[in-house]
This record gives C-alpha cells, sequence and structure tokens, in this order.
C-alpha cells in the first residue's frame, strides 16, 4: 500500500503535464518537427542541437538561403555557386570563384552526412553547422556581404519576414536564426544510397575488385604477417568513411608537404605547433564526383591522390603517425615513406571509392534549387 | 515561537538521523573515474613528449580502450551486480568515467572488468552506443574490434629518426579480465572509485618492450599484440 500511494500521485502529476502541453500547444501552430531518416547502420549517437531542432519550416527556408544570390555583395552568387548538387555540392575547381570573381585559397568542401561531424572548415574554425553556414556570406572572398547587410536585405524582402516566422516564431531576422536555418537544410543532405550503402544492407555484391579495394581501404597494413592494407580507414572512419567528429582527432597532417613549406592549418584554431599542417579529413562519400582533391585541391584526379599516398608523402614533425608507420613492406633503411602498394591495389581502391557514389542523393529534388 | 521552531527542526533531524541509522537505502550510486598516466605524469595528447620506461621518449597522440562486463562482488555475502550490456570505450580525449548508476546496496569488496570486447560482442557489427563499429575501434567489418589503441610517435634510438609506434590490440585472446580488491565501498553510501591506468605497463611486466628494438612498430595481430595484451592484463589498471 505504501508504495501504491506514490505510484497514484505520479500517474496523476503525468497526466497534469500531458494536458499542459496539450494547451502550450494547441494555440499557436508552430513548425513541423522532422527527423532526419538515415540508416540505421549511421552513428545513432548524435542527438539533434536542443536549440536548432530539424523543422519542415526551418529546413525549406534554408534551402531558400542556400540558393539566395542576395546573400551576396553583388547578388551574382549564393552558396550553391560553390557547393553544386550535381557535383555532391562541390565547383569542380581547385580554388572557388567569389564575387568579382575574387578567388579563395581553399577546396570547396562537399556536402554530406554534415549532421555526424562536429567541426568545420578545412581548419576547423567553426564549432557548428550554425556557426559555420554564415561565415562564407561575410567573408570578402566569398560572397562579401556584411551579414547585418544580408539580415536587412531578408528583411525587406516581401516573403522572408513571414518564412522566418512560420520557422522560428519571428518576423525578426537575425544572423543567428539565418545561421540555424541553412543548418538545418544542410543537415538533410543525407547521402545514404550508393552502391556501397547497398552492399552494407546486403542488398548487392561488390565485383571482386570493388571488394579488394573496400578490404585495402579499411586495413592498416602490417607487413610482419603480410596483412596489406590501403590505410585509408584509419582517417576516414567506418560507414560515413568520414573523419573523427571526437574534438580535432578528425584533423591530420596527411603529408602534401615537407617541413619548411607546411600550411597553418588546424594550428590556426588551437594555436597549438603540433597541429602545423593538419586538416579536416573529409566524408569520402561521393569522393569521384567531388575533384579536385586536398584542403587546396592540388589533385586532379584520384589516380593522383592514391599515387601521393603510395609514393610521394612528404615527412615532416607533424606528419600524421598512421601515415608515417604504414607500410606494406618491412623497414629497408631508407627514410622514405612509402605505402608499397601494387597498382592493381591502387586500382582495386579506386574501383571501391566509386562505389560511394549516390546518384539518387545528387538528383534528389529536395536539394535542389527551390527558384528554378 | 523561537523556541517552538528549534524543537520543531531539532525533532525533524532526529528523525531523519534515526532512519539513516535503521534502514540502509536498496540501491547506492557508484560511479568510477578513470586517470591516465605515463611515466608518472598525467597523459596529455597535445604534443608533449614523456619517457617510456626503457628511456626512450614518446609523443603520445592517441590513447583509447575497452572496459567492458563490469561486476561489483561482495565476496563475504556472495551478492554480486553485473552490470547489463557493460561496453565503455574510455578515451584520453573523450569519455574517461563509467556511470554505473544505481546498484544493489552492498559492501563491495571487488571490482571485476575486463579489457576488451568479449567474443559474443565482438564477432557482431550491427551494434550501437559505444559499439558503434562506425567509431575507429572497429577494424571492418570481419575483423571486430580495437581493444586498446594507442598511437604516437617516438625517436628511433639506433637511427635517430622520428618514427610511429601504432599498437592496435584486438582479437579473442586478447580479451582481458581483472579483478582489483576494493576498500572503503559501503552499503548505500554513494561511491566514485578512481582507477589509474597506467601506460607504463603496456611496455612492461611480463614483456619488456623496447620501441626502438622492433622489427615493426605497427603492433596489430601476431605475437607482439599478445605481449602487449599480457601486459595490459597485469598492473595496467588498478584502483588509485
Amino acid at each position: 500500500m505504501r508504495i501504491q500511494i506514490p505510484a497514484w500521485l505520479g500517474l496523476v502529476c503525468m497526466c497534469g503535464l500531458l494536458s499542459c502541453g496539450n494547451k502550450s500547444e494547441n494555440p499557436v501552430s508552430g513548425p513541423t518537427p522532422i527527423s532526419l531518416d538515415a540508416p540505421d547502420y549511421f552513428p545513432n549517437n548524435v542527438a539533434m542541437p536542443a536549440d536548432n531542432p530539424l523543422t519542415e519550416q526551418g529546413v525549406q527556408l534554408g534551402r531558400m538561403l542556400f540558393y539566395e544570390k542576395k546573400l551576396s555583395a553583388d547578388g551574382s552568387i549564393s552558396c550553391a555557386s560553390c557547393h553544386q548538387q550535381q557535383k555532391a555540392f562541390t565547383d569542380g575547381n581547385q580554388f572557388s570563384f567569389g564575387v568579382h570573381d575574387s578567388i579563395g585559397d581553399m577546396n570547396a568542401m562537399s556536402l554530406s552526412n554534415l549532421h555526424w561531424q562536429n567541426r568545420f572548415f578545412w581548419n576547423g574554425r567553426a564549432a557548428s553547422l550554425e556557426e559555420q553556414a554564415v561565415q562564407p556570406i561575410e567573408d570578402e572572398r566569398e560572397m562579401n556581404l556584411p551579414i547585418a547587410e544580408a539580415v536587412s536585405r531578408l528583411q525587406a524582402d516581401d516573403q522572408y519576414p513571414a518564412l522566418f516566422q512560420s520557422a522560428f516564431g519571428k518576423e525578426e531576422i537575425s544572423a543567428e536564426l539565418i545561421g540555424k536555418a541553412l543548418a538545418q537544410f544542410q543537415r538533410t543532405l543525407l547521402s545514404a544510397n550508393s552502391k556501397f550503402d547497398a552492399w552494407i544492407r546486403n542488398e548487392v555484391q561488390l565485383t571482386p575488385g570493388e571488394q579488394l579495394g573496400l578490404e585495402l581501404f579499411f586495413t592498416h597494413p602490417e607487413p610482419s604477417l603480410q596483412l596489406r592494407g590501403g590505410n585509408c580507414g584509419d582517417c576516414h572512419l567506418g560507414f560515413l568513411t568520414a573523419g573523427d567528429p571526437n574534438g580535432f582527432t578528425g584533423f591530420h597532417n596527411n603529408g602534401l608537404d615537407a617541413e619548411g613549406n607546411l600550411a597553418t592549418g588546424l594550428m590556426a584554431v588551437t594555436e597549438n605547433p603540433f597541429d602545423q599542417g593538419k586538416f579536416k579529413a573529409p566524408g569520402l562519400r561521393n569522393i569521384a564526383l567531388t575533384g579536385p582533391y586536398m584542403h587546396d585541391g592540388r589533385f586532379q584526379t584520384l589516380e593522383e591522390v592514391l599515387d601521393h599516398y603510395n609514393d610521394h608523402i612528404q615527412n615532416s614533425p607533424t606528419l600524421d603517425v598512421l601515415i608515417l608507420e604504414a607500410s606494406n613492406e618491412l623497414p629497408d633503411g631508407s627514410n622514405a615513406v612509402k605505402l608499397h602498394l601494387s597498382e592493381d591495389e591502387k586500382k582495386a581502391i579506386i574501383a571501391f571509392l566509386h562505389t560511394l557514389t549516390d546518384e539518387e542523393f545528387i538528383n534528389n529534388p529536395k536539394f535542389s534549387d527551390p527558384f528554378n | 515561537m523561537k523556541n517552538l521552531i528549534y524543537t520543531a527542526l531539532f525533532g525533524s533531524l532526529l528523525i531523519f538521523s534515526s532512519c539513516q541509522d535503521e534502514e540502509t537505502p536498496a540501491t547506492m550510486a557508484l560511479n568510477i573515474e578513470l586517470e591516465h598516466v605515463l611515466a608518472g605524469q598525467a597523459l596529455e595528447l597535445n604534443g608533449k613528449s614523456f619517457t617510456l620506461p626503457s628511456g626512450e621518449d614518446f609523443t603520445p597522440k592517441k590513447f583509447k580502450y575497452y572496459i567492458s562486463n563490469v561486476e561489483l562482488r561482495n565476496s563475504v555475502s556472495g551478492e554480486t551486480y553485473v552490470e547489463p550490456e557493460s561496453y565503455h570505450l574510455i578515451s584520453e580525449d573523450g569519455n574517461k568515467s563509467i556511470d554505473l548508476g544505481m546498484v544493489p546496496s552492498s559492501d563491495y569488496d571487488q571490482l571485476v572488468f575486463s579489457i576488451g570486447v568479449d567474443e559474443i560482442a565482438n564477432g557482431k557489427t550491427d551494434q550501437t552506443g559505444d559499439l558503434d563499429p562506425n567509431s575507429d575501434m572497429a577494424w571492418n567489418w570481419n575483423t571486430g574490434y580495437k581493444f586498446l589503441v594507442l598511437e604516437g610517435e617516438f625517436t628511433n634510438s639506433k637511427t635517430n629518426e622520428r618514427q610511429g609506434l601504432v599498437m592496435h590490440i584486438g582479437t579473442n585472446p586478447n580479451y582481458k579480465t581483472i579483478t582489483q580488491p576494493l576498500s572503503g565501498v559501503r552499503a548505500g553510501k554513494a561511491t566514485t572509485l578512481t582507477l589509474n591506468s597506467n601506460l607504463d605497463e603496456l611496455f612492461l611486466d611480463p614483456n619488456t618492450l623496447e620501441v626502438s628494438e622492433l622489427e615493426s612498430t605497427t603492433i596489430m595481430f601476431g605475437e607482439l599484440a599478445g605481449k602487449v595484451a599480457d601486459n595490459y592484463s597485469e598492473g595496467f589498471i588498478s584502483i588509485k
């Protein structure tokens, strides 16, 4: 009996809470919550940000802002100018062009499966998608529009105040809400229907070459056991084939430059010399569509990328140990860092990389220009 | 009036304290914190150099391991608490605690846990939480999990070259169970246990490792991985 009383009280409390919830929801029809329709083999431990839950109206607004040229100084470009859906949201250039043909110094990153990432830009300077989304608007080499000007342009528009009202409950537009809406849209950019996905779901077989490539991709070599590996999966992890989202763990110096020529990279954010020359390991979904490659777009083809990792690693004090230490042959006394993959093995890895192409993703009408 | 209030306060105090004397709560909060130490200093992954037991320098970059199947035992009464779904990925730059939550009250005097992932969990990939194969602890879809990962760099004492050390230890024989005595755990009393993971012990006892002497400093599978596992089964993790 002593147990029953609190239980009964608990029930009353719960009913009270439920009815309170109903009351507050009924009068105002707020934005419609939606969830990410991600496959069950994607990481399931990443919550939506509590202060920016995904809603139908927020995503739709974000999609419009993503394609909105008013967000550039001269109205000539939008986010989508450098992040084009047909190229898995890259632009095919080594460096992207901003307003007035100004040119950046980084390769436009592909956008997909961003919900599972926590640091953005090649050097990791943004801690959230919300924070990242507004920076290119202001960057003088990109859209070159002071964010206050972006806010007032949208505020003066016929449509946007009402759209912000329905997405966020207020007509007053702010930089923060622009970032939130863009982040919501970008979170919906799920790429999960490549051949690799179909293989994970047991729907298709890989060709022998693709299968060998997959195994090499995910294997760190151990020459004393004749275990051959391409050493890719040490940085491009798991089913997402993306960098480690834990802090700055997913940033690496992948041997592009020797000691004297190391770029600043992550050191710009951490101010630790240990992080010089480290850049974000990007997700490799749709990698066959997103060349040129590397943070500075220096390689045109996947073959060049594989040749780099196999034969042309430049040693430096911050070179990633997983690269420094990876070889398919036992040390021969020389100091060169070489992976020693065969031509057939390199081809197999590239064949596997092509299984990451997702035609549905690049043609999904939900991600396309809403103004067309 | 004042006196009345004092009397009431004192009275209620008496009632509360007498309750505590008579009844031990059925459950108690138990939390485990882990501390990582190398060469007597707190581990850091930001470029700081440490000295290995061999005297070689070592700059760690990544340190992660699984603690699983945590049990609390009272060897006097025979009571045992086995944590369900007990898989914890511990990492220097991530989670370093195991919150067992509310456990049945007892004067536990033994803590039992394993380093690694048991054979059943190691044979599956459709797992969630700390066993999510998307973390970098799964080798691939055939080989199971890395139980312990230590990566870093050292200066080879023979060549004077910077070299990487990559320890990826896994496979079922290297799953090791450890029992540690507990003192001071009292039934009903919330307790935080501190475990000390001493990285020196990965290179010592029973197998002494001198990294400059190794044929390959990628330690995965094979005999050498087994030697490291023997090292972590003894003296690596202890109650502080």
